[in-house]
């Protein structure tokens, strides 16, 4: 941390003289400073920059031509001009009204050519004009080959979204789920994908795949691409969408913005019983300074106890080395707060070189307090005619949660008039502390229970970090219109909980004191885990356009190299007494006393560590890819896509089991083998056929694959402290399953009509469909009642069939009142079925009730039988205002897979209805405010049991809340 | 950078230390001395294998040469200091003849005729008494008198293997917890046939129990070193077999399910079939000491567990002493089970599920940490005559007040004849009893004795419904039902005198 520190402060440092500099380079001139007008060139048709374009300002001797990214600025003194655009076959495009003023910098974004027809064809707009158009996005989008969305910092800079989550919901299509995670068309995280500057890069997250994108300030953003269908030249892993959030190389503009935000949620902000406990000084940075350390020598398997053979001086030493903190104390919790700075820049080093920067640094201080936490193990019943649901184990109470986010990112540019060379570093880092206080009710009549009460007090502190680096060069070949561009980019991560606390009282039925009991709320544990990833993604993309059967075509190839290595190690302890347990009140405080550690009194810690460990494991993974495509039209309005990609993808794992670390030699033991090796071939198909200037109908095929992760290819036994489930890696063989867990291969087919109308208005219609062999599912492991374990495992071969509507209107059709507002949306159904494994078939047969009737095929587990986005907005420019409503629902989607004894659970569907409002302040938006309100219905969060005739019981529940937050940028 | 610096610092250290040495050898070497030899201290040895020693050998005089003569065995020279070196050792490879004691001499003489001895004493036994056992058992193997056998972590007597135990073995579980558990599991179609007897009981317990074999032999069961409370220090003794059970994913495709306290991940825990009179086997005079590690929430190992284990296999005269779980339990099978008692576990004393259909005459509960009998009946659809317990005396007092007799109305128990004493305040039967009481299946407890506290009466302990089957009685002595305390001679309950203080 100190070093990012360092770094950070060095590159601060660096690009001042930079910036004076670059304020020196406008005020050359004697009495008044000259202004600068920025534009970039596009092609109508295909939305791509245009290179060597001739930009004249008319009356004067000014003038310039477009660099390879169709980019151009002209330095004029403070004034009001015309521009003329001209490029040999285009029609030449007058720009009239272009203000320049001092000092400053006019960007003439998105100037579209079109193809000229006759001779000295010309147009004339307004300056104006061109500045409030989303041609750009909407271009590309329409032009693209496949199916994609997007959203450009054009359109985010205009309306003030101040994070990418927060702009991203403007794209139709596209769920955010916590605020933070992409969903898109409602299938889960498995099948989503997140990449920066087209990298992968890991989530803070382990049980996530993709990357929460909340922690983007948008003035860091150029675009944000959302694919639904493939093309070769990007992974083959994903199945619902890509998100790709590509970062500025050169701000059009110079901007120094310094922002801040509170939230405030009435359920969850200044309570007095929000829970903390005490934590190590630097929490606040988003890590831990070593307090939460493993004690010295406990990382060996034989500890120092006593029966250890050590001396009871060494085993109190060994103790000591244990933080005495053992339960959370109540306290009053603040609200949210963020600050965050920005700032970047470009500017000419010499006569066609430039040198643009980026640098932002966020801060962001969270509380969420949730009163009634609940969570539920239920049962079916054996009777055919008994149709409820009975608990096993029900837990209820308070979960507290304090995360620090931190994070920056810096990018350095520099642009030559054949190439472009791009470094950009980013550190992020997560520190979440949270405390928990449980009533627990386990019940004797459920099968495998013993029947109990306990009060559990849980302490966890999650802190990651991701450290990214990339460095990209491009180049081209302006004579050939080859374009080369190659990336190197490694990223560290690491996932550390160390010193998770977990003390249950059990408690005496007849009220006497509480004490522990194995058998019962079982003993105080606690856990350190520790997972390290390095990261190093490479590729190569070569494009050349030419002309194929007398049309513009794209030849592209590229190779794609990524190599990923994870450590992860669990390490367990639990409490243990030599005789008997000191007398408990049932205060965690008064457990890990002086006179009551051993030998003063009799608690000592036992090791659940053998070595080898089984819950340490290595895992790597190289990925090379390779891929070709081309683009080009056979016939004229038919733009066809065919690309082949190959991926020789080999994971290899180090670990055992249980059986094996315990001595055992025919236990199982994996010394970096194989566990995935397979070369798959992706083709890839996009028919577009321009109907007319704004319509198009698609049809697009492709493979795509889903691999398991680290976790699920593992002899893992991971169990969540808090829920007490257990999560089995996929390698163990568990009754009828065999250990041998595979990649799902994804057969997708799209067809859809579109229509693009003007101010980024469209409607379009698709249906999908995607064959999945081989889908990867969380199963209930049936053969255990007692405890709740789960294992990813291939299930039988499933189908989703889908329909998509999507559209988005500006509602000045229906009065001129309303020009301003527009209404988006779009509405996907999907019917999934997934084939059961026998057993699971089996195991549902035998509880079948009465009236019920089993069929062996089923809704997929993660997917959404619908999903409605839909937005009201208002958006006035000129007024600096922009407000909408937003609403998200998901339908009742499947999340475990039970069967047999136990039920189904299903995701509730959540009604989110969000409000938001950017609004500009000063001459110059030097000032924007947003406020926002969340979950405005107050909906509950909620997964449910579901039974035959039963009613619905809780697998957990809680309440977000409403929460409001007000946020302030100030761009100097 | 740091290794390079501590090589640096370690080279400048050694140095500097071997200018005082040679400092030193400078100053004695005008003082020729004579040589001193210093032997090895004692060792253990096997007869037949070879034994290296090796003695320490100063010789100021500069070393000319060295004997060595053996007892009970023999000795030969197999390195030795070069001629006229000033210090070394001499290493003596020593090969024992016979049980009992052995010895090494050697004589070092130096340069000048001056010469020094020492002798090293060994123990010769014939063979290894202790065992480390780290492998699953496999195939036909005995674990034998007068051995210790050390349980390296969960060791399977798989499908078809048979581990026989011969009386006055001692098993002891190395220590841990979780995936760390050391515990013995006989796994379906294995075979367990651990007969101790009156005289010689086969004990189980942790390595940090200094019992002996040899102690074992003399009669004395009683920990040398831990107290009869001190619990969690490993596993326990697992017995898994083909007997019906009624589990909870019955009628699948499975009859089988996962023992609790066995991760999934090891298919050797599954029980449960369709074989009633399914043998896995004979354990008898067996006491099992302060197990019951932890494997996580609600998932310890029981001091005796039994899954589907069926009425061909023999349970007589067990002991279950400071398990940190239950002191036993059955999951469904039909085995019967006669003489047990349990004595100081954490928590239930006797737990059954899942339509265990056996008997268990003759028990002894004392002072269990939650009820001393946790009674459940079938999770699945099948169901079974049910279970049978008789012939109980129980010491309440110690378990927190819970209580007494749990059952709930699916309870298939029929329970006669037993003693209560010892009641704490608050001591109840389980709330659900008249649940229980309502069976249509004609379950019933009867004939109930309590010796009550003073000032207390039927009623402050036992439901409306079940007072007319409990009588009170002045004493333990005045008892007319219980168990038939002579059968638990063997116990360290009895020998440490924890069951004459109760005025057993």
């Amino acid at each position: 941390m100190k070093t990012i520190l360092k770094i950070t402060l060095i590159l601060i440092l660096a690009f001042v003289p930079f910036r004076i500099f670059a304020q020196d380079d406008m005020s050359n001139t004697a009495d008044e400073e000259p202004g600068l007008i920025r534009g970039s060139i596009l092609d109508e048709e295909s939305g791509e920059p245009i290179f060597g374009v001739s930009v004249f300002v008319q009356n004067t001797s000014g003038g310039a031509s477009t660099d390879f990214d169709g980019k151009f600025d002209i330095e004029l003194p403070a004034g009001t001009y015309d521009l003329r655009i001209t490029y040999v076959s285009y029609r030449t495009l007058i720009i009239e009204s272009v203000e320049v003023t001092p000092g400053e910098v006019t960007i003439l974004s998105s100037i579209m050519l079109s193809k000229s027809v006759e001779e000295m064809d010309e147009v004339v707009v307004t300056a104006s004009a061109i500045n409030t158009s989303e041609v750009a996005m909407m271009s590309k989008k329409m032009k693209a080959a496949n199916l994609m969305d997007g959203i450009s910092a054009q359109q985010f800079d205009r309306v003030g979204d101040s994070d990418a989550a927060d702009a991203i919901k403007r794209v139709t299509g596209v769920s955010i789920e916590d605020g933070k995670y992409v969903f898109v068309r409602g299938l889960g995280d498995r099948y989503t994908k997140t990449m920066l500057n087209s990298i992968d890069i890991p989530s803070l997250d382990p049980d996530k795949n993709s990357l929460q994108i909340d922690i983007f300030p948008t003035n860091l953003i150029d675009n944000m691409v959302i694919t639904k269908s493939a093309v070769a030249d990007m992974p083959a892993d994903f199945t619902g969408g890509i998100v790709n959030i590509e970062t500025k190389a050169f701000p059009e503009e110079p901007f120094f913005d310094v922002s801040a935000s509170i939230g405030y949620n009435p359920d969850m902000h200044f309570s007095s019983e929000f829970l903390t406990y005490e934590g190590s000084n630097t929490d606040f940075l988003g890590f831990d300074n070593g307090k939460r350390d493993l004690p010295t020598g406990a990382e060996n398997d034989r500890i120092p106890t006593p029966i250890s053979g050590d001396s009871p001086d060494q085993v109190n030493d060994f103790l000591q080395g244990f933080d005495s903190t053992l339960g959370p104390y109540a306290t009053t919790n603040p609200m949210d707060y963020s600050i965050g700075v920005s700032l970047g820049n470009q500017f000419r080093v010499a006569t066609d070189k430039r040198l643009g920067y980026i640098l932002s640094a966020t801060y962001r201080n969270s509380y969420t307090h949730y009163n009634d936490y609940q969570f539920g193990e239920y049962q079916t019943q054996p009777n055919p005619t008994d149709y409820d649901l009975v608990y096993a184990t029900r837990q209820s109470g308070t979960v507290s949660d304090r995360n620090v986010l931190a994070g920056g990112l810096a990018g350095i540019a520099y642009k030559t008039s054949r190439s472009k060379y791009n470094l950009t570093g980013m550190h992020l880092q997560n520190g979440e502390s949270s405390a928990t206080n449980f009533f627990i009710d386990n019940s004797e009549n459920a099968p495998g229970q013993s029947g109990y009460t306990a009060d559990s007090y849980n302490l966890v502190y999650g802190e990651r970090s991701v450290t990214n680096f990339m460095l990209r060069g491009t180049h081209y070949f302006t004579s050939s219109n080859w374009e080369i561009d190659w990336r190197v980019s490694p990223t560290y991560s690491t996932m550390v909980d160390p010193d998770i606390r977990k003390t249950a009282y059990t408690l005496s039925v007849s009220g006497q004191a509480p004490r522990f009991v194995a058998g019962a709320g079982g003993n105080p544990s606690r856990i350190w885990r520790d997972m390290e990833e390095v990261n190093y993604a490479g590729r190569l993309d070569v494009s050349k356009e030419f002309q194929m059967l007398n049309n513009p075509s794209t030849l592209k190839f590229g190779a794609n190299y990524v190599y990923k290595e994870r450590d992860y190690e669990i390490l367990t302890f639990d409490m243990q007494n030599f005789g008997s347990w000191p007398d408990f009140t049932g205060d965690p405080s008064e457990i890990f006393r002086d006179e009551n550690i051993y030998p003063n009194g009799t608690i000592y810690y036992q090791s659940g560590n053998p070595d080898p460990n089984p819950n340490k494991y290595n895992s790597t993974v190289e990925n090379i890819a390779a891929y070709v495509s081309n683009e080009f039209y056979p016939i004229t309005n038919l733009k066809v896509y065919l690309g082949l990609r190959a991926e020789n993808y080999v994971q290899r794992h180090t670990g055992r089991d249980a059986l094996f670390a315990q001595g055992d030699v025919s236990g199982n033991n994996l010394d970096n083998e194989k566990v995935l090796d397979a070369l798959d071939f992706f083709p890839s198909t996009n028919l577009t056929y321009n109907v007319s200037d704004n319509q198009n109908i698609r049809f697009s095929y492709s493979k795509t694959i889903a691999r398991p992760s680290f976790k699920e290819l593992s002899f893992a036994q991971i169990l969540d402290p808090i829920s007490d489930r257990i999560f089995n890696g996929g390698l163990f063989a568990i009754g009828e399953w065999d250990g041998n867990l595979t990649e799902t291969r994804i057969n997708n087919i799209d067809f859809r009509w579109e229509r693009f109308s003007t101010r980024g208005q469209l409607m379009s219609v698709s249906l999908f469909y995607k064959s999945f062999d081989d889908p990867i599912e969380i199963v209930r492991v049936q053969a255990q009642a007692t405890s709740s374990e789960f294992q990813p495992r291939n299930v039988g071969n499933g189908e989703v069939f889908g329909a998509e509507f999507e559209f988005r209107k500006a509602l000045g059709f229906i009065s001129p009142l309303l020009r301003d507002f527009s209404f988006n949306g779009n509405l996907t159904i999907v019917e999934s079925e997934i084939d059961m494994t026998n057993q699971e078939y089996l195991a549902r047969k035998s509880r079948e009730k009465v009236g019920e009737n089993i069929n062996d095929t089923r809704q997929m587990a993660g997917q959404a039988p619908f999903m409605v986005n839909a937005g009201l907005q208002y958006t006035n420019p000129a007024i600096g205002l922009d407000a909408g409503f937003f609403y998200n629902l998901n339908g009742e989607t499947l999340a475990i897979v039970g069967g047999g004894l136990f039920p189904d659970v299903y995701v509730s569907p959540f009604h989110n209805l969000r409000f938001n409002m950017n609004k500009s302040l000063g001459d110059e938006g030097q000032t924007s405010i947003n406020l926002s309100v969340s979950n405005i219905l107050n909906d509950t969060r909620e997964e449910i049991y579901q039974g035959f005739r039963a009613d619905d019981e809780i697998f957990s529940l809680f309440t977000p809340g409403r929460a409001v937050s007000l946020g302030i940028k100030y761009a100097f | 950078m740091n290794i390079k610096s501590i090589l640096k610092s370690t080279l400048s250290l050694l140095l500097v230390a071997s200018l005082f040495i040679s400092c030193d050898d400078d100053s004695t070497s005008s003082t020729p001395m004579e040589p001193s030899v210093s032997a090895p201290s004692s060792q253990n040895a096997l007869v037949g294998d070879a034994v290296e020693l090796t003695f320490n050998v100063t010789v100021s005089g500069g070393f000319a040469s060295a004997t060595a003569a053996a007892e009970n065995g023999s000795a030969t020279i197999s390195s030795q200091p070069s001629s006229g070196a000033t210090s070394g050792s001499v290493v003596v490879s020593y090969s024992a003849s016979s049980a009992g004691a052995g010895s090494v001499t050697i004589t070092v003489t130096d340069s000048e005729g001056l010469s020094d001895n020492a002798t090293a004493v060994l123990t010769i036994s014939e063979e290894e008494t202790t065992i480390r056992v780290v492998d699953n058992i496999t195939g036909e193997t005995t674990w034998e008198t007068g051995k210790t056998y050390i349980l390296g972590g969960r060791i399977a007597v798989i499908a078809g293997a048979t581990l026989t135990i011969e009386g006055g073995a001692v098993v002891k579980g190395e220590a841990g917890t979780g995936a760390n558990a050391t515990a013995l599991l006989v796994a379906r179609d294995g075979t367990l046939n651990a007969n101790g007897t009156l005289d010689a009981p086969i004990i189980f317990t942790s390595v940090a129990d200094e019992i002996t074999p040899e102690q074992v032999a003399s009669g004395d069961f009683t920990s040398p070193n831990l107290d009869p409370d001190v619990n969690g220090l490993w596993g326990g003794v697992i017995v898994l077999g083909n007997a019906p059970i009624s589990a909870s994913n019955e009628g699948g495709d499975v009859n089988e399910v996962q023992i609790e306290g066995i991760p999934t991940s090891d298919s050797n825990g599954l029980y449960g079939g369709s074989d009633e009179s399914d043998s896995s086997g004979s354990i008898t005079y067996i006491s099992i000491r302060h197990g019951g590690s932890n494997i996580g929430e609600g998932n310890e190992i029981n001091g005796l567990t039994l899954g589907g284990v069926g009425n061909g296999t023999v349970i007589e005269n067990i002991e279950i002493v400071a398990n940190q779980d239950d002191g036993v339990e059955f999951f469904g099978g039909s085995v019967n089970a006669t003489n047990v008692m349990v004595w100081n576990n954490g928590d239930d004393a006797v737990d059954t599920d899942q339509a265990w259909s056996g008997t268990i005459d003759n028990m002894l509960l004392v002072s269990p940490g939650d009820s001393p009998f946790e009674l459940d009946g079938p999770e699945g659809s099948f169901t079974s005559s049910g279970h049978t317990i008789t012939n109980a005396t129980v010491y309440v007092a110690g378990n927190g007040a819970e209580e007494m007799i749990d059952v709930d109305d699916n309870t298939d128990v029929n329970m006669s004849n037993i003693l209560f004493f010892g009641l704490n305040e608050g001591s109840i039967i389980s709330s659900d009893y008249p649940d229980y009481a309502a069976n249509t299946n004609g379950f019933s407890i009867t004939n109930i004795e309590v010796v009550l506290p003073a000032g207390t009466a039927v009623a402050d302990f036992f439901p409306e419904g079940l007072i007319p089957e409990v009588t009170a009685v002045g004493s333990v002595g005045e008892a007319t039902v219980g168990a038939d305390i002579t059968a638990f001679a063997w116990t360290w309950a009895r020998q440490s005198g924890a069951l004459d203080d109760l005025g057993l």
